[in-house]
């Protein structure tokens, strides 16, 4: 080849490299902004920074995946040896620039991705301690003493197979009540076995597990009724470990309390308990499992049917 | 075939005798052979793996409605315990050691592994614990069924309070798994440090025993801490000890730490050998040297390294503090970079060279083309807030069936129709290969891909039934399942009438560059016997003018007269 | 491209003397089984550091004279069995087996003092979470205790066979390696379960 073609395949090569970049990062933006499609909706002051952080992965990731994937394809089609053909390719053993750039740039890229988690992770510190005790003497009292009165503080119990919240002012309830844009701290208890509190539209999980206490918070921005899913496999009926979330305004949350308080307690929300005496009458046909733990008294049983959004 | 005619020294032979029909009664018994041994773990394996995948069917039945219509809940949960314990000790780890005896010997010059009784009874540990784990689908209550982890308390419950439970077998199971693994272990690092041919210096080595080497020193590092905890939970379940039972005092979370911290670096056991197996592959396929031999032999130790210190990545939720958190983030995603080292290394293999479409090639850049998706929402799930969202969720089962299936099971099938001509001497029908293929690839796209975005929504994984709207993706994946089944056909009655009545292979169908390609198909009792070559180079040079090996013609021709 | 030197030089004899490679396979194993021993040290530790309550009703502590001697003994034998393979590296045949044979009974005696010291303990092993721990260190250490007693014996019975040292002595390296090696599990389990109180 002379030096007129070498320099226009040369510049041809860059110019097609620089139109694919181009076409990747704006497939990337745009699957970036898709992604928040892909999650519930947002109910908490974590949401945003979640989704945030998502949408920038799978951005950086489409990238990737298609710069790959381009590479891989233009191979497929142009590369293919003819059927009995057997020559060699092109006899390239390495490039030292080339490999060092490809280390180096994931390196930089992970680290700056660990940088911006935890940022993320900083701000969105809504563990508190993790306190052990001995589950043969009386649960220790509350963790957050040195918090003041004006913040509330539930007590979340999970049991095999069902929850049960229990309120400062005295009652308890099977499914949580929340007042909107108010930062809201709970002990997070289990009475038997690891559970997991999990809210997807609050994107906040933590596992509860027994014999120790571990406080937790949240603020919840977005009313509506949300769906609370034991996350941390519990046991026969652990998928039936669900309740609701109803994230309601301070005028209607305080108006429940108030109307809850006076409730005669009855059975809280069990259906593995129901599912459990459907199997009993058929047989006890199954494998093994421990019975459901009784269902708690509560004051308000809650609206098991009632729909809910993410 | 009739045999008779035949002296009984070679019907009863452990090995093969030049001339003589193969005798196939050496595969059932106490055979020393790593030749052997190799296809009897295979074999196994794949036998396995229809169980396991059967187990997966039952599992998606279930889950194509939201309701537990198929079975009762404690059913559904012995059903997927056992599917992924099936797949793990009984499909997954065999088979690659399988492919590991196979490999090793001829590819580093060796006449047989260091060991070869106790790699034979490293073998026969298989049946004797699988069957110990499927009894336990018949003793009362059922088999273990709190997931492949069997985290305590829940798998301490023993509901029924009798000794013999199906919780206490699984135990037992993975704990004579584990001792097979070490004995293998042990095996191949003594094998690969010791045995290797003249002039093959670490740096002239096949990348498979690259990572070969580096995948059975993780086992050899991280299944004594699973034991130790395995031990641990059986005291606790049989006879009433704390370590993990917080009734008594124990910590349930501490299990975790001694579980995880070896079964994080087994994920990379499995992925490791299949790294090496796309290693030798891509090359051979595109024709072309593989692209940065020293970088990718190194960073399967970078990978190594890197993956002991990561386990906490699978407890960002369990209560651990925010800077174990931080930190395991920061190392867990630091193990992209060596990967994506190797990966970039493949995909410049490719480019510019003279590809080959064949089954193995297209099960490779199916794998490959898959693994690149599967690291991505990897790195996903490494990243702290994102976990606490995803994790325990249906994403988390997406993302480890993508390398588990999309890419660990597509690397094995990969290396199976490309070294079965090598060591059954016959050729696969590649038609039946590409079929295969293709029910596959579609297959197990469509089983997995819509899941991530049912875990995206909040579907927690392990659940028998579901809220209403994770049903559409939920009917996709089934669909895709059931394909999976349907694609084992193409595949079994390849294996099994390309075995007894294919084409007979020559020493080297791909006209691949390696010391196992310089013996017959199949190879004789202890390879290159007496006359072991002398390494010049790596097996990468195709095209270059660097020889292979000392005095090349006189071991291609000696494989074509021996043939 | 093929040379013309002669094929003695080119081809490699095949038969590797296999006998070269039990050492290093016992050597890699050894580091295998220390890790489960790290696990429960870890386990120990985190469990001495963390748990609600650590002892069980009635229990303050355990004795250590007992323990320390039988320590000692141990230790001890350590030495011993080091010289027991300077005599067989010299080939004194009978000095081998006689100090060997000490090695043994200093094994023995130690695992009757853990039986002893067992019997007089007032908890169990479902008695919490010291209970646990310690029996399940104790008695894992004291089954690899036996366990070298029983492979000692088996070289010993082999020094009798003649000719057997004629391709090296790896099997009694091997065996005195992992007398060592549970001696120096011990050290740190006395530290752990003894002095750390």
């Amino acid at each position: 080849m002379n030096l007129k073609d070498s320099i226009n395949s040369k510049v041809s090569l860059i110019l097609g490299i620089t139109f694919a970049v181009f076409i990747d990062l704006i497939l990337s933006k745009l699957m970036a902004n898709w992604s928040y499609s892909w999650l519930p909706v947002q109910a908490s002051k974590a949401a945003p920074y979640v989704d945030n952080l998502f949408a920038f992965e799978t951005g950086i990731g489409t990238f990737i995946f298609l710069g790959c994937s381009g590479v891989i394809g233009w191979v497929l089609l142009f590369n293919r040896a003819p059927k009995y053909d057997e020559s060699f390719g092109e006899p390239i053993e390495g490039n030292i620039k080339l490999e060092i750039v490809w280390t180096l740039v994931p390196l930089f890229l992970v680290i700056a991705i660990a940088i911006y988690s935890t940022n993320v992770n900083t701000t969105l510190q809504n563990l508190g301690e993790k306190i052990k005790y001995d589950s043969q003497k009386e649960l220790p009292i509350s963790l957050e003493q040195k918090q003041d009165s004006t913040n509330t503080i539930i007590d979340v119990i999970a049991r095999q197979w069902n929850w049960e919240f229990k309120y400062p002012e005295g009652f308890s309830s099977s499914e949580l009540h929340i007042p909107i844009n108010k930062k809201v701290y709970f002990r997070l208890i289990s009475k038997d076995v690891i559970h997991g509190f999990y809210i997807p539209a609050f994107r906040l999980k933590q596992d509860i597990i027994p014999g120790s206490i571990i406080s937790y918070s949240l603020t919840p921005t977005r009313k509506g009724t949300y769906r609370l899913r034991d996350s941390m496999f519990s046991g026969a009926y652990f998928s039936q470990n669900q309740t609701n979330v109803i994230v309601e305004s301070d005028d209607s949350y305080q108006a429940w309390i108030k109307k809850t308080v006076k409730k005669v307690p009855v059975n809280g929300l069990n259906r593995a308990g129901l599912l459990y005496e459907k199997r009993l009458e058929k047989g006890d046909k199954g494998w093994a499992t421990i019975p459901p733990s009784p269902p708690p008294l509560v004051n308000d049983p809650g609206d098991p049917d009632s729909s809910h959004e993410g | 075939m009739t045999i008779t005619n035949y002296d009984e020294r070679i019907i009863k032979s452990n090995h093969p005798i030049p001339g003589a029909p193969n005798n196939w009664r050496r595969f059932f018994g106490f055979n020393t052979d790593a030749k052997v041994i190799g296809i009897q773990y295979i074999v196994t394996a794949l036998v396995f793996l229809l169980l396991g995948g059967l187990l997966g069917m039952l599992i998606r039945g279930e889950l194509i409605t939201p309701p537990s219509d198929l079975f009762d809940p404690t059913v559904y949960n012995g059903l997927y315990t056992m599917h992924g314990t099936v797949m793990l000790f009984l499909f997954l780890f065999p088979i690659l050691s399988g492919l590991t005896n196979l490999l090793v010997p001829p590819m580093i010059g060796a006449p047989d592994m260091a060991f070869p009784k106790l790699n034979a009874l490293a073998f026969w540990l298989v049946p004797v614990f699988s069957i110990v784990l499927l009894t336990s689908f018949f003793v009362p209550g059922g088999p273990a069924s709190s997931g492949w982890w069997s985290y305590p308390p829940v798998s301490i419950q023993n509901p029924l309070g009798h000794f013999l439970n199906g919780q206490m077998l699984w135990i037992v199971a993975i704990g004579l798994s584990g001792v097979s693994s070490i004995i293998g272990a042990i095996n191949f690092v003594t094998t690969i440090i010791q045995m290797r041919a003249p002039g093959m210096g670490f740096f002239k080595m096949p990348i498979f025993i690259w990572t070969v080497l580096a995948a059975q020193i993780l086992q050899l590092l991280g299944l004594p801490a699973l034991t130790g905890g395995a031990i641990m939970l059986f005291f606790d379940l049989n006879f009433g000890t704390s370590f993990f039972n917080p009734e008594t005092g124990g910590d349930p979370v501490l299990f975790q730490h001694f579980f995880w911290f070896y079964s994080h670096p087994a994920v990379y056991v499995m992925v490791l050998p299949v790294f090496g197996i796309f290693s030798e592959l891509f090359p051979a396929y595109s024709r072309k040297p593989l692209f940065g031999y020293k970088f990718v032999a190194v960073a399967s130790f970078g990978i190594t390294i890197l993956s002991l210190v990561v386990w906490v990545h699978h407890m960002f939720y369990t209560g651990t503090p925010m800077w174990m958190r931080n930190l395991f983030m920061f190392t867990t995603m630091l193990i992209a970079v060596p990967t994506g080292v190797k990966v970039f290394a493949w995909i410049a293999t490719l480019w510019g060279g003279n590809l080959r479409l064949n089954t193995p090639m297209l099960f490779c850049l199916g794998g490959l083309f898959n693994f690149i998706f599967g690291g991505i929402t990897g790195v996903m799930l490494a990243t702290v807030p994102i976990d606490i969202h995803v994790g325990n969720t249906y994403f988390v089962v997406a993302h480890f069936h993508y390398i588990i299936f999309n890419t660990i099971a597509f690397g094995i099938f990969a290396g199976i129709y490309h070294w079965f001509p090598k060591f059954t001497g016959r050729m696969f029908y590649e038609g039946l290969g590409k079929v295969h293929f293709a029910l596959t690839f579609i297959g197990a796209t469509l089983n997995w891909l819509p899941l991530h975005w049912a875990g995206l929504l909040g579907m927690p994984r392990r659940v028998a039934s579901y809220d209403p709207e994770f049903a559409i993706w939920n009917v996709i994946a089934s669909i895709g399942a059931f394909l999976l089944g349907v694609a084992s056909i193409p595949f079994i009655l390849n294996m099994v009438s390309s075995w007894s009545r294919g084409k007979k292979a020559p020493p080297n169908p791909w006209n691949a560059i390696g010391l196992e390609w310089l013996l017959p198909s199949p190879p004789p009792h202890e390879n290159f016997e007496d006359d072991i070559p002398t390494v010049l180079n790596e097996p990468y040079n195709y095209g270059l003018n660097k020889p292979f090996v000392l005095d090349e013609e006189f071991y291609i021709s000696k494989a074509l007269n021996d043939s | 491209m093929t040379t013309t030197k002669s094929d003695v030089l080119l081809h490699t004899p095949g038969h590797v003397k296999h006998d070269g490679h039990n050492l290093t396979g016992f050597i890699i194993f050894l580091c295998s089984e220390s890790i489960i021993f790290f696990a429960f040290f870890v386990g120990y530790g985190v469990l001495k550091l963390t748990a609600p309550t650590w002892y069980p009703d009635g229990v303050s502590g355990i004795a250590v004279r007992e323990p320390l001697i039988n320590t000692i003994i141990l230790v001890s034998s350590s030495f011993v069995i080091y010289f027991a393979e300077r005599y067989l590296h010299k080939k004194n045949y009978w000095g081998f087996r006689i100090v060997w044979l000490v090695t043994m009974l200093m094994g023995s005696y130690f695992v009757y003092g853990q039986y002893i010291e067992w019997s007089e303990l007032t908890f169990s092993l479902s008695s919490g979470v010291f209970g646990s721990l310690f029996y399940l260190l104790t008695g894992f250490h004291g089954i690899h205790v036996i366990s070298g007693i029983l492979l000692m014996g088996l070289m010993l019975i082999r020094s009798f066979i003649p000719g057997n040292y004629e391709r090296g002595e790896m099997g009694v390296e091997s065996v005195s390696l992992f007398w060592h090696f549970v001696d120096v599990i011990w050290i740190i389990l006395f530290v752990l379960i003894y002095v750390w109180q």
